[in-house]
């Protein structure tokens, strides 16, 4: 009975593992992609959980599919054209591959090359602990290295989204400039704009 | 273990899964329906009217006559809509909140699983609600529904992270508890959490983590003052505008049973679920009907902030999340883990989380009174601003075309 479950559950989510992976290739709609995408991740959340790791799953659903690809789909509703046939970027096809195959690579290579069978005597029902240990523990550097580049990006992310205090006071200039050619109302002055008096109406 | 248990006999596994998947949906509907018309007796108490009266008894049977409308409504699909987003993204809205049931304790032995990382699955199921929100908003072609659809998920994002920080808060005072048992790896289950709470309820211990797990409740479940991606004088009715008959009547479900079982998740953190006041000696009716009446007191008040607050703007919405509620669920989670380490005991934590729940009151009094001020000075002293217009603003990205 949980052999043939667990055989069941195991093809049924590489299925819609590899399926949802193959559609975000074939699919022309960047949108459609990202939601292939979001079937995708949690296809692989369920192997995970196949393979008892729990809190490796349910961190899975909470980041990626829960997270990341909501921001994926709002950056590109929020692009201009974003939703244009993906099929004409086909020039760049030749080199993206060359990239996914070496990393596809790498990754096999780890994978084969990796001892698996230290895995299997951690307690299982502590995973959640033994992550948390051997990040501050043992692989420190690269976690502060991991905390270093986030913050860097974050920084990164605000000065390219802020508006910068010399460049919208050299627009603001050069708008002035224009206005001034025309001969049109002076801006600064129509903020503060002189009630006509008595006098002046009348005449 | 519930339903075996419940009936006294061994069931082969997927006798029992599927037993429980019924149990759920079935507990979901009543729910669904008695929220419903709750929702519309106590708004029309609120409003001095007096609800529905005409469909059975004091107008019980509403509910059921609004499912049976909605499923003999027809089911239109707007013709430039996006098929398969548009019909896909009910379920996507639905399931996680369906999934959320699994490991709420009804009472001491009534779940579906007492999963180790409770706490930590809710929160990443009910993420995966906004995927269907922004697939139903993109899906419909329809401006206001990706309005609805971009603040829902805006909204969603920003005021989770205040919610799961505050969570790492009471998880490291219930591990803090728990390990003078013997057993902190099991804080994160929320049925170990309600056992802790004999005694002394989190609420005590926690007060600004019960506010900003409220608050957040509030958002997420796209309730006033937080309903902005639904608000119908704004985007006319947010990202279910162009649903009908049962489609919209799934989103609906899902709402109402994410409130259930939000509520539900906040009586067992802070309030002492099943546990609080009498313990867990009480035998399971009375633990059932502790979990309900904590349940229905919260339900009346996120009820009743429908109709007792105006709705805020959406960038009030936003900077309230990130410059206010993050911080303080930082400093909560930081002032724990020193208060912790060094062994305090419980009433320094909760005196401390007092403190600063008395300081955030203070802030935003501070602030709300502040910009009501120079709200009224702006305007009875700037005069509107004619702009000056000089050529047509062409935009070169849209002039392409496809």
């Amino acid at each position: 009975m949980s052999d043939f479950g667990f055989h069941l559950a195991f093809w049924s989510l590489a299925a819609m593992t590899i399926g949802g992976a193959s559609m975000i290739v074939v699919s022309r709609n960047l949108i459609h992609a990202v939601i292939w995408l979001v079937l995708s991740m949690l296809g692989i959340a369920g192997l995970y959980l196949t393979l008892s790791a729990e809190f490796i799953a349910v961190v899975q659903v909470l980041i990626y599919v829960g997270a990341i690809s909501v921001l994926m789909l709002f950056a590109i509703m929020l692009t201009p054209r974003a939703e244009r046939d993906n099929s004409q970027h086909i020039k760049t096809a030749g080199p993206a591959g060359v990239v996914v195959i070496m990393v596809m690579i790498a990754t096999m290579w780890v994978a084969i090359d990796t001892d698996w069978g230290a895995v299997r005597e951690a307690a299982l029902t502590e995973q959640a602990r033994l992550i948390g240990e051997s990040l501050i523990k043992h692989y420190i550097l690269p976690f502060e290295i991991g905390a270093v580049l986030l913050t860097a990006a974050l920084v990164g992310a605000i000065a390219l989204a802020r508006q910068d205090d010399e460049d919208a006071a050299v627009h603001a200039a050069s708008l002035q400039a224009e206005l001034d050619d025309d001969g049109s109302v002076d801006p600064v002055d129509v903020v503060d704009p002189p009630l006509p008096t008595d006098g002046e109406a009348s005449t | 273990m519930v339903l075996s248990e419940f009936a006294g006999v061994s069931m082969p596994d997927w006798i029992d899964a599927l037993l429980r998947i019924i149990f759920i949906v079935a507990l979901m509907t009543i729910m669904a329906f008695a929220l419903i018309y709750l929702e519309r007796k106590i708004l029309a108490r609120f409003q001095a009217r007096v609800g529905p009266t005409r469909t059975g008894p004091i107008g019980t049977l509403q509910s059921i006559a609004d499912a049976l409308k909605l499923v003999t409504k027809e089911d239109v699909r707007p013709i430039t809509a996006d098929r398969w987003a548009f019909e896909l993204a009910p379920y996507m809205a639905f399931v996680p909140v369906f999934l959320v049931f699994v490991p709420m304790p009804f009472t001491e032995t009534w779940f579906i699983r007492d999963l180790n990382l409770g706490l930590l699955f809710v929160f990443g199921v009910l993420g995966l609600n906004i995927v269907g929100v922004v697939m139903a908003a993109w899906g419909s072609d329809n401006k206001y529904a990706l309005l609805g659809g971009v603040r829902a998920a805006a909204q969603a994002i920003s005021y989770e992270i205040p919610m799961l920080l505050i969570i790492v808060a009471v998880v490291m005072v219930a591990a803090g508890r728990l390990a003078v048992d013997g057993d902190a790896s099991a804080a994160g289950s929320i049925n170990a959490i309600v056992g802790d709470q004999t005694t002394t309820p989190y609420i005590l211990l926690q007060p600004l983590g019960f506010f900003i797990f409220i608050i957040g409740m509030l958002a997420e479940l796209h309730r006033p003052p937080f309903d902005m991606p639904i608000a119908e004088s704004e985007v006319v009715g947010g990202y279910f505008v162009e649903y009908s008959g049962m489609r919209w009547g799934m989103f609906f479900l899902a709402e109402y049973t994410a409130l259930f079982l939000l509520v539900v998740l906040a009586s067992s953190l802070f309030l002492g679920g099943w546990n609080w006041p009498f313990g867990a000696d009480v035998g399971l009716g009375l633990q059932i009907v502790l979990t309900f009446v904590k349940t229905s007191v919260m339900i009346v008040l996120v009820i009743g902030s429908r109709a007792l607050f105006p709705r805020l703007r959406i960038d009030q919405l936003m900077s309230f999340s990130w410059k206010v509620l993050l911080p303080f669920s930082i400093v909560q989670v930081i002032a724990n883990g020193i208060i912790l380490a060094y062994g305090g005991p419980d009433w320094v934590v909760g005196l401390v989380s007092f403190g600063l729940l008395v300081a955030l009151g203070g802030l935003v009094y501070y602030i709300m009174s502040r910009k009501q001020g120079e709200g009224a000075r702006t305007v009875q002293t700037t005069p509107a601003t004619p702009r000056v217009i000089t050529a047509p603003e062409v935009t070169p990205v849209e002039a392409g075309g496809d």
